[in-house]
């Protein structure tokens, strides 16, 4: 048994300690600790996307005519599937998305091959980062300017004799296209580039040792060895990325605007523009509804699988 | 050995021809739009591109009379380092609990969390909209304070977490047997030993608020609340169509900033961007 | 100071039992080392007296209180960890001040504590310093200062030495041994190094699949082991466990005869250390299988019928392979085992 009185041990060190009444904490709130420390964060959550999402829901069933709601069933679900721009915008977005993602990806993955080694690689990152860390609306200035505004990029083009006089970039539905993609390229190619060179680093330099032992040339480790290793890697990354191209907004606010003739319009151009350009914000709900939709049955398969990948 | 240096020889030419010239085409348009903050109005479009312009601060003596840049500065970094503190207060607690505790629903729970990450702004944006005219906070800097750390949270949280659980769990077993609550823990190991990750976490929230540009433009109507990043898009307005030239140099304002930021992080941001997925 | 008292306790992962059924008294000073294979649930069993994990069953009294859902933080238990854990972001001086201050010790008390528990552990010079600037050895004796500093009822040290070289181990081990036996405090020690259990213990309890196998002292665990997988484990090399049959006190195996007791009878294992067996003889016919001089000693393998047998030779012998050679047994040191491991003793 311990005494409370202070006792000197042999060699005069120190005194006992004041002995603080036993805790116990209760079965029930040590189960609920957890749960405690996360509430905070899950209710900020919950209200900014479960109540949108209630909201939207609720909001897609109306026509809404500034304050003036008018019960219509699922009336715009109907004609929204019927509506050939939410289609439109629904293509555009995957086929902008998909060739700017692959565009991304190739050309990170390929400066990546060649930087990880180099020994300036520090100063070629931030080189490369750079168009990253503009704010994305400047970012679709600069190339608004290139392109349409400034005649730079067909002044450029003509000096090499490629295009004569100027072109319209916003005339016809490739070029308007392209224009979005050099923009999201420009800018968002560093994001893969800093992930596949960490990740490259990162690779037990050992295993390429033994392969270049082996006889085996640079591009070939690469190509049989690097690359399937850092798969799980490359997986979590485009899936941000390719859910961040989904979302594409600010370019074809700025540059486009959804011309011509609608080509260059995206799902969040499309919300946007019927809610708060036409005001139809039943018929924006019910479009942002299918979105959610969509990025739901996204998330709970390829982003989940992902990211249980890459943890490992 | 003649034959392996030869082709050692062209493989370096090729190196650094793609390394060369991606750098070309990164720092070009960069060092071209910088040009554009840096001459006047009548040098910016013209039947032929100007590449050598006359040097002229018009931009800026315009910013400085015409428009309240220091307004928008001060918006733009109220709202931004409100947000990151909103996200730090609430990240931190959630990601101890996920890095650290088990207990039923951990894994769906930070799948949630993560999942309002791939949320378009677009959808929500009307009803956010909406919910912000019901509080009176439309045109407001607390409004954007309040999105920015929602849209940051998920991102916050993953990061935080991710390095918490580099943190050994014998560290926490030593300060609770010394005597440490689950708080005192927190707050005195797990907080300073995580603390590159909470600064990567922070650094990256305020570049994504930054940016953030379509609830900025829904709820932001007047300079009480502009930002930077929605301030650019205002520059459009008028007769004078678009000013680039100012919109030149707004740009480079807030880019400095961002870039001392992220090159404080530069170890880090591999690890960040991809929510702690990716170890750098 | 404190005893410690076990009493059925048990700890299960799921369906897998990581400790079961363990009933220990350890006494108020003593040096209690639990030793045994990786896996076998010694930082289970410490864990549960530290009260970092709750027990699955049975009750842990500490000091004549019951402690078995009491918190951590208020057993009044100093716990050396194996990788050390000292707080990265304190200096050695905020470390092992870290306990007094949780503990509610008056901030006038701190300092002189701190300094006599470091220049205790030799640490006095570096108490400004962060971990990170810490050798292994050092970082070692931080996390002994911090365990001491509060006088605690119990230390509990979880393979604190494993991490350092051989040389420093020893040091060290000396070094623990001497506090332990300054300051009186009830200690439980983890390790799977059997010399640091020898040198180290008051008593040893080898464990083995979540139980005990055996408790006693040093001596008893060496010279008198309870079943095959004590004596198998204890002793380096270990001692020779060979299968066999024995009736009319005679025990035969391919290659091997030697006396045995009356008492022992049908299939049995001999146990018999390589210290207890000498060149010449006739208790093995074998064959010189291998010779392993190591300066002191010379250990010669022997292959007798299939089983490979150990024997601690002269320092000088020296032989070539595959000849015949033949093996004594020092009768008084042969142990025998039944068929479940157990040692078969006399009806006494
Ligand atoms: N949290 C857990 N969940 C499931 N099984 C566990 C857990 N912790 C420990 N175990 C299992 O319990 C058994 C005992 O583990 P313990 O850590 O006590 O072993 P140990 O004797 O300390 O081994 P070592 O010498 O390797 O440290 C092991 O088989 C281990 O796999
Ligand atoms: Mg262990």
């Amino acid at each position: 048994m311990r005494t409370d009185a202070p006792s000197v041990s042999a060699n005069g060190v120190a005194t006992a300690t004041p002995k603080p009444a036993p805790r116990r904490r209760s079965p029930a709130l040590r189960k609920a600790f957890p749960y405690l420390l996360l509430a905070p964060a899950l209710v900020y959550l919950l209200v900014i996307t479960l109540y949108p999402g209630i909201f939207a829901i609720y909001q897609s069933l109306f026509v809404v005519k500034f304050l003036n709601w008018e019960w219509a069933g699922l009336g715009n679900y109907s004609s929204i599937l019927q509506d050939r721009e939410f289609w439109a915008a629904l293509g555009n977005t995957a086929l902008i998305g998909a060739i700017s993602l692959s565009l991304q990806t190739g050309i990170a993955l390929a400066i990546a091959y060649f930087a990880y080694r180099d020994p300036f690689i520090r100063g070629w990152r931030i080189v490369y980062l750079m168009p990253m860390l503009f704010m994305p609306s400047a970012v679709a200035f600069i190339w608004k300017l290139a392109f349409n505004d400034g005649r730079v990029i067909s002044d450029l083009l003509g000096r090499l004799g490629l295009i004569e006089g100027n072109m319209d970039w916003l005339g016809s539905i490739p070029l308007a296209r392209m224009t979005l993609i050099v923009a999201d390229v420009w800018q968002w190619t560093p994001f893969l580039f800093i992930i596949f060179v960490a990740a490259l680093q990162g690779q037990d330099q050992e295993i390429e040792e033994a392969a270049r032992l082996d006889g085996a040339s640079w591009p070939s480790i690469f190509w049989n060895i690097s690359l399937p290793m850092m798969r799980p890697v490359i997986v979590v990354a485009i899936t941000l990325r390719g859910i961040d191209i989904t979302t594409m907004f600010t370019n074809v606010f700025v540059m486009t605007q959804g011309t011509p003739g609608g080509a260059t319009e995206t799902m969040s151009y499309f919300i946007y523009r019927q809610g708060f350009r036409m005001f139809n914000f039943g018929y924006a709900s019910a479009a942002s509804v299918l979105m959610l939709v969509l990025t739901v049955i996204i998330a709970q398969t390829v982003v989940k699988r992902a990211f249980h990948s890459g943890k490992k | 050995m003649a034959k392996a240096r030869k082709s050692r020889g062209e493989s370096m030419l090729v190196r650094y021809l793609v390394l060369g010239g991606w750098a070309a085409v990164c720092l070009l348009p960069i060092l071209w739009f910088l040009s554009i903050g840096f001459r006047p109005r009548t040098e910016v479009i013209t039947p032929q591109p100007i590449y050598w312009p006359t040097f002229s601060l018009d931009a800026w003596h315009l910013l400085m009379s015409d428009w309240p840049i220091a307004q928008y500065l001060r918006n733009s970094v109220i709202a931004v380092a409100g947000s990151v503190v909103i996200d730090l207060v609430l990240a931190i607690p959630a990601a101890y609990a996920l890095a650290r505790y088990e207990f039923k629903g951990r894994e769906d729970i930070g799948f949630y969390i993560l999942s309002t990450r791939m949320m378009a702004p677009a959808i929500v944006a009307v009803p956010i909209f909406f919910l912000f005219k019901t509080l009176g906070l439309l045109d407001s800097v607390w409004a954007l304070m309040l999105i920015y750390a929602a849209i940051n949270l998920s991102l916050v949280t993953w990061i935080i977490r991710s390095y918490m659980l580099d943190i050994p769990k014998e560290l926490e077993d030593a300060a609770r047997t010394d005597g440490a609550g689950d708080l005192t823990i927190l707050r005195e190991i797990i907080v300073p030993a995580c603390l590159p990750g909470i600064i990567t976490a922070a650094v990256i929230a305020a570049i994504f608020a930054i940016n953030e540009f379509l609830f900025t433009l829904l709820i932001a109507s007047t300079s009480n609340a502009y930002t930077m990043s929605v301030a650019l898009a205002n520059f459009t307005g008028g007769s004078d169509g678009i000013i680039y030239n100012a919109i030149a140099l707004v740009s480079f304002i807030a880019f400095v900033p961002i870039l001392i930021l992220v090159i404080l992080i530069q170890k880090h941001l591999s690890r960040g961007l991809t929510m702690g997925a990716v170890k750098g | 100071m404190a005893s410690i008292h076990l009493q059925n306790i048990e700890k299960r992962y799921g369906g897998f039992v990581g400790v079961q059924n363990m009933s220990l008294e350890i006494a108020d000073e003593e040096f209690l080392v639990l030793l045994g294979p990786s896996g076998c649930g010694k930082t289970t069993t410490m864990r549960m007296i530290a009260g970092l994990e709750l027990p699955t069953g049975g009750k842990i009294v500490i000091g004549g209180e019951e402690m078995t859902e009491i918190d951590a933080r208020d057993r009044d238990v100093a716990m050396v960890f194996q990788g050390y854990a000292l707080y990265p972001n304190m200096s050695i001086y905020e470390n092992i001040r870290f306990p007094l201050r949780m503990r509610g010790v008056p901030a006038s008390e701190h300092d002189a504590r701190i300094r006599q528990a470091a220049d205790m552990v030799e640490l006095g010079g570096f108490l400004d310093r962060k971990p990170g600037a810490l050798s292994g050895g050092q970082r070692q004796r931080a996390a002994l200062a911090r365990a001491v500093v509060r006088q605690p009822q119990v230390f509990l040290m979880d393979e604190p030495l494993s991490n350092l070289d051989a040389k420093l181990r020893q040091s060290m081990r000396v070094q623990i041994k001497h506090m332990q036996r300054q300051l009186k405090v009830t200690t439980v020690y983890v390790t799977h190094d059997q010399i640091e259990a020898m040198t180290l213990a008051d008593r040893i309890v080898i464990m083995n699949k979540g139980a005990i196998q055996q408790v006693g002292t040093p001596d008893q665990i060496y010279s008198d082991p309870a079943n095959t997988f004590v004596a198998g484990f204890i002793g380096s090399p270990p001692m020779n466990l060979i299968e066999g049959t024995a009736q009319n006190g005679t025990f035969v195996a391919p290659g091997v005869t030697a006396p045995c007791p009356e008492y022992v009878r049908g299939k049995v294992t001999l146990g018999v250390r390589p210290e207890d067996c000498h060149v010449g003889g006739d208790n093995v016919q074998g064959m010189v299988y291998g010779v392993e001089p190591t300066g002191d000693t010379t250990y010669l393998t022997v292959l007798a019928g299939t089983k490979k047998i150990e024997v601690k030779a002269a320092r000088e012998y020296r032989s070539d392979i595959d000849v015949p050679v033949a093996i004594h047994f020092d009768p008084a040191h042969l142990y025998f085992f039944g068929e479940d491991g157990q040692r078969i003793r006399g009806a006494a």
